[in-house]
């Protein structure tokens, strides 16, 4: 029984994208160091080729580290190869990605522990000792 | 109207924690396609935002549309109908029916007076009400009675945007789109076939987030997702442009994936997302899988000559009234070589 | 129905048809005319070879005029063969034939059509600014001369201004390319656009003539 994958297709590739993000991700460093600030770069709105996206990825590789979140859905937090680039990809709660950044940053805002939770936490925890 | 929870409060009740919502507002911003620097903005928004009452009708339709819808991903519809929208009644989804549902749909028009978003899939039949009734009601008479109250109507799918399947040649039941019918209530169209499920929930989502509808052009359509053709955003642009062209479908050109123009891609004047945003949540396009695009978010994509025949095709007419011109010109020739010949005698004679 | 349908519907059929019966007339008619007699001995027996070599030689300058006609034929032969490489060698051109004739032959890429389209209207404003400015010209150019200039070069325009989108939607600058294509049409055979068939009409008898009078061809 042929599969999907017995479909004799030999894609030109198509590296129009990869070398602008790149790019994109150098200015964003440039910031960062000189002035500090953050950028986040949204790749849900770019036309990807088949096969770049994973190029993208592959390019920018992976560092020393990663993190996993678990809120509706997994999300993989991870710093690239190039230290103050993270890649970024959300789940939802039936594994299908929803979103899909590179932010530019010394610590993405999501992993830091928001106000929100610790104070609610701070609450459940008091309730420990009523 | 009915004081409803705010959606910061249901999602605070079921357990999402901070970082959990601020993901929902992440993708929320992804889904509208505005630019992250938005998302506290976003976050401030839904927080406060009070959930809608939705009423979705659905008429001269395959489904296909609500098909799409219970595929996106972000926010999934279940989690649409239970945490961010009131999905007070959708013939297909609902598990009321006959009088019960209608009672339902009542009830929600009569609390939600003013407030209430109206979403039409399927096209309304005006040759005959009969060709298409819910509990016996007529298409047109649910349409007109359900928005009358409502606060904007929403579109989805080329059916109830422009017409669709049903309207194309030779239109055998008189459909018409929602537009052509509602006249004084805000319409925004959100045409495909089926539309990409991101935007619908897109759509929602903006609704419910700013508490208003996005910019739309001149057919109705949000910009943010029918601003740009699918031509200027493919990525088989560059073959296109460098001439390279599949000429068959299944011969070289076609194989390394070039530009499907000659086969008759509608690409160039069709709007939609679907190169950016692709479908079953990124995977690919019908481009990507090989297939010319369709137009189908176009009105009249089923009227606007073959689907593989190319843009620029002309259309000569028959052969015949080319035939036809041929002769008048031998016709004209003749009488001006006689008038000349009689010209050119009437100089040699004096001559 | 929207513009564009309009233009690439009806607009274009009565083009056609126009184009078609007014080409034919032309040639019927003139073709049918009675020749001049000429009484002269004739020097050689004049055949279509040297109808065809005419027109093939016409298309160079005679010695004489070489050198003072050479700004004017360079700026000409830019024009026409650059209108012929965007005309024919652009790929949906090429398709829109196919789907006429069923004939395909392969394109060039579209920067370099782009590149040959500007040196059209380039060459085509530089003639246009001749005529203006040549007081020999400027006294003998009719309305003819430059109406006829005029639906050439707007065409070549239109059709630069699709990739350069200037603010408006692709299908209307499609639309008022392909109308622009259909004045083209509809004014080809009437006028001195006519050239385009009867150039080897004109050619094809002068060599006839002057072979039978033994004047050089």
């Amino acid at each position: 029984m042929t599969s999907i994958d017995n479909i004799g297709v030999q894609v030109e590739a198509v590296h129009g994208n990869v070398r602008p993000i790149l790019n994109e991700v150098l200015h964003a460093l440039d910031k960062l160091i000189d002035t500090n600030e953050s950028t986040v770069i949204d790749l849900a709105g770019l036309p990807f080729a088949p096969g770049e996206l994973d190029e993208l990825e592959e390019t920018l590789g992976q560092g020393e580290l990663s993190a996993q979140l678990d809120a509706l859905g997994a999300s993989r937090i991870q710093e690239t190869h190039y230290p103050g680039v993270w890649w970024i990809e959300h789940r939802n709660a039936h594994d299908e990605v929803v979103g899909r950044y590179l932010e530019i940053t010394r610590i993405p805002e999501i992993l830091s522990s928001q106000d929100a939770d610790i104070c609610a936490g701070r609450a459940r925890l008091g309730e420990q000792f009523e | 109207m009915k004081n409803t929870p705010t959606v910061g409060e249901i999602l605070q009740a079921k357990g999402v924690s901070r970082r959990g919502f601020l993901k929902y507002c992440a993708t929320t911003a992804s889904l509208l396609a505005l630019p992250p620097a938005m998302i506290p903005r976003i976050a401030e928004a839904i927080e406060s935002a009070r959930r809608p009452s939705v009423i979705w009708l659905s008429f001269q339709e395959c489904t296909g549309c609500t098909e799409s819808l219970t595929r996106s991903a972000a926010p999934t519809v279940e989690g649409l109908i239970f945490d961010a929208i009131s999905l007070d009644y959708h013939h297909t989804l609902q598990a009321a029916s006959g009088d019960q549902a209608e009672a339902a749909r009542h009830a929600a028009m009569e609390e939600n007076e003013g407030g209430y978003l109206v979403l039409v899939d399927g096209s309304i039949p005006m040759g005959n009400p009969g060709f298409s009734t819910i509990a016996g009601i007529s298409n047109y008479d649910m349409l007109m009675e359900t928005v009358a109250g409502a606060a904007a109507v929403v579109s989805i799918g080329t059916c109830a945007a422009f017409g669709g399947i049903p309207g194309a040649n030779p239109n055998p039941t008189g459909a018409v789109s929602v537009g052509d019918l509602v006249k004084d209530k805000p319409i925004i169209n959100v045409p495909g076939c089926p539309p990409i499920p991101m935007v619908m929930t897109a759509v929602l989502t903006q609704f419910l987030t700013f508490g208003q509808l996005p910019e739309v052009d001149k057919y109705g359509r949000p910009l943010a997702f029918f601003g740009q053709t699918i031509h200027d955003r493919c990525y088989r642009r560059p073959f296109y442009e460098q001439g390279k062209f599949a000429n068959t479908f299944d011969d070289e050109g076609a194989k390394a994936g070039w530009c499907l123009y000659k086969l008759g891609c509608k690409g160039p004047t069709t709007y939609n997302a679907c190169a950016t945003v692709k479908w079953n949540q990124g995977t690919s396009f019908p481009i990507e899988s090989g297939h010319p695009c369709l137009g189908c978010s176009e009105p009249d994509f089923w009227d606007k000559g073959g689907f593989y025949e190319p843009l620029s095709t002309g259309k000569f007419g028959s052969g015949e009234k080319v035939a036809g011109a041929a002769a008048a010109g031998v016709a004209l020739g003749v009488a001006a070589a006689a008038a000349g010949r009689r010209h050119q005698a009437k100089f040699t004679k004096e001559g | 129905m929207d513009l564009l349908d309009f233009a690439r519907g009806p607009a274009l059929q009565w083009a056609a048809y126009i184009l078609v019966a007014g080409t034919i007339w032309r040639i019927v008619g003139i073709i049918l005319l009675k020749e001049k007699p000429d009484y002269s001995e004739p020097r050689k027996r004049a055949g279509y070879g040297a109808a065809l070599k005419v027109i093939w030689t016409r298309a160079f300058t005679a010695e004489p005029f070489a050198k003072a006609t050479l700004y004017p034929k360079m700026m000409a032969y830019v024009m026409h063969i650059g209108l012929f490489a965007v005309i024919f060698l652009f790929t949906p051109h090429i398709v829109f034939f196919e789907g006429w004739t069923g004939l395909d032959w392969p394109g060039l890429p579209n920067s370099v059509i782009f590149f040959l389209g500007v040196a059209t209207v380039v060459s085509a404003v530089a003639l246009l600014v001749r005529r203006l400015t040549n007081p020999v010209l400027k006294l003998i150019s009719n309305f003819d001369d430059y109406f006829s200039w005029f639906v050439s070069t707007l065409p070549v325009v239109t059709g630069l201004l699709i990739p350069v989108r200037v603010g408006l939607r692709y299908e209307d600058l499609l639309a008022i390319h392909i109308l622009s294509v259909a004045l083209l049409l509809i004014w080809l055979p009437f006028g001195k656009l006519g050239h385009t068939f009867l150039v080897f009409v004109t050619r094809g008898t002068t060599g006839m003539v002057f072979e039978r009078r033994g004047a050089k061809t």
